[in-house]
């Protein structure tokens, strides 16, 4: 589905990511683990396009994305639910939902059943649904997450990118986002997904990158990485 | 009281002619953060169009083509003088860019139309309406009319159709758009087009009230409407409606109290007195830049 080949990246004359390798395969859910400036958020800012990445190759479903600005990208099918969420402020949560599928309704992406996907949304997180025609920018940080994922997930993508959807959020709605991501796997969509909460990650993912100072340490399905005593120690708090 | 009200009746109608300039800047500052300092110039070639076509289609005909016509000169803009610039980050690349381009317009438009002044014809009857002993005219109707129409329309469309949601979401956070799948260099072309479409039809409905134009026009009104979007606030829609109604007013009630000799001079007046007092202007939000 995604396939990423000797990936360099960086802003300006610092180059963060070195020649990564790694692959996504269809209906799975992969995880990018490791610890602050790895180049875990850089990584997906290359992949929507976010940031043009210096050289390497970037596969969605055999066609070449690598440099392509983010619009032409999410057409091809690639949603990003970037890092802060960046939801749209000062539009309600409707109009943010309705701009998710803007690639459907202008034609650039197949249409589909637009009021399903709708529906799905507010299914998934009823929250959404009672704040319809509130601002964006009134929610509280675990609505905006889950908005920012509502958005990312309206586009009917191919594939999904979740940049920290943990981030900054109290235990109880961490614990509701990885339930929601978990359900989306059930429901078949591809995933890569960026945490800071390794332990939780891997215990969602079907497979798992380990990342540090922008190469790839270590990979494995997530089941063996979770009892790795090398990755124990690093990323997963040592002996816990 | 008579004299005032009629001082304010006639401001009004000035005042909304700045708005819907002041209204054009607010539109492509929103997506890109860039102003068409050539504005006026927009204005000025949209009334010289305009009388042009009036010869030939009547006045009331030819307001689609004139509204046409500012679409796309307002998308050249954009593509020879902002683009390049918010291409390399230039951070003032396109002051220049509009300048110089503002001023190749005004001298393109001597070339085609001359330098003297045209008698630009009323559409409608030259006989002012009295009310209540206030005079007014009614292309100074057509004016609060017009200029009205079109910033509601331009509302509507943001608000209602997602073209318009979508330059929404572009002014909120435009890496964010783009991730929409949202081409957002279109976006910006497109909110250039439509400030110079007002700005063409502002310049359309003023001309029968000022009844000769010349390629001069545009430079007076342009440099105020800048002053109208900063006493408004360039962020708030209702700040250029008040703005330039204030501003207009000021200036009638100057010239008629004082003397037509100092009516330029409230507007700059007010500017520096709101950038002292409220920077952001008096409808604007005070941002803090978070780093």
């Amino acid at each position: 589905m995604l396939q990423v080949e000797k990936l360099v990246a960086g802003y300006g004359k610092v180059e963060v990511l070195h020649a990564l390798d790694f692959k996504v395969e269809q209906g799975q859910l992969v995880t990018l683990i490791g610890s602050n400036g790895a180049g875990k958020t850089t990584t997906m800012r290359a992949l929507s396009g976010m940031l043009v990445p210096t050289s390497g190759s970037i596969r969605l479903r055999d066609k070449e994305i690598a440099g392509l600005p983010s619009h032409a990208v999410a057409k091809i099918g690639l949603a990003h639910s970037p890092e802060g969420r960046r939801v749209f402020a000062s539009l309600s949560v409707d109009e943010n939902l309705q701009l998710g599928a803007f690639a459907r309704v202008t034609g650039a992406r197949p249409k589909g059943e637009l009021q399903r996907d709708f529906d799905r949304v507010y299914t998934l997180f009823p929250r959404l649904a009672e704040r319809r025609k509130q601002y964006a920018g009134t929610l509280s940080g675990g609505e905006q997450q889950m908005l920012a994922m509502g958005r990312a997930l309206m586009l009917n993508p191919e594939i999904l990118l979740l940049d920290e959807p943990s981030m900054g959020l109290a235990p109880r709605l961490v614990e509701e986002v990885f339930k929601t991501i978990r359900e989306l796997r059930a429901a078949g969509v591809t995933m890569l997904l960026v945490e800071q909460f390794a332990a939780a990650a891997l215990e969602v993912a079907d497979y798992a990158y380990v990342m540090e100072n922008g190469h790839i340490r270590h990979q494995g399905p997530a089941s063996q990485l979770k009892t790795d005593p090398a990755v124990k120690a690093a990323y997963l708090g040592g002996g816990h | 009281m008579q004299i005032l009200l009629q001082l304010i009746a006639s401001g009004v109608a000035v005042g909304m002619i700045y708005a819907a300039i002041a209204f054009g800047y607010q539109l492509t500052f929103a997506t890109s953060k860039t102003l068409n300092f050539g504005q006026g110039e927009a204005l000025m070639l949209g009334a010289l169009v305009g009388l042009s076509l009036t010869s030939w289609l009547g006045y009331w005909a030819m307001l689609p083509l004139v509204l046409l016509f500012g679409f796309v000169q307002g998308a050249i803009v954009e593509r020879l003088g902002v683009r390049p610039s918010i291409k390399i980050k230039s951070e003032f690349g396109w002051i220049m860019a509009t300048i110089a381009l503002g001023i190749i317009f005004k001298n393109l438009a001597e070339i085609v139309w001359g330098r003297e002044a045209l008698p630009f014809p009323s559409p409608l009857p030259t006989d002012a309406y009295v009310l209540g002993g206030v005079r007014i005219l009614p292309v100074e109707l057509l004016i609060v009319v017009g200029a009205l129409g079109m910033m509601l329309a331009v509302e509507f469309f943001n608000r209602k159709s997602i073209w318009g949601k979508a330059v929404r979401a572009t002014a909120n956070d435009r890496d964010a758009a783009g991730l929409m799948g949202i081409n957002t260099s279109q976006i910006i072309t497109l909110s250039y087009a439509v400030s110079s479409m007002t700005a063409a039809l502002a310049g359309v409905l003023v001309a029968p009230r000022i009844t000769a134009i010349d390629a001069n026009l545009g430079a007076v009104l342009g440099l105020k409407a800048f002053a109208v979007a900063i006493i408004g606030g360039l962020e708030s829609g209702l700040g250029v409606i008040v703005g330039g109604i204030i501003l207009g007013v000021a200036e009638t009630m100057t010239g008629y109290y004082i003397s037509t000799g100092y009516k330029d001079v409230p507007g700059l007046v007010l500017l520096l007195l709101v950038l002292m007092v409220k920077p952001s202007g008096l409808f604007g939000k005070a941002t803090i830049k978070k780093v």
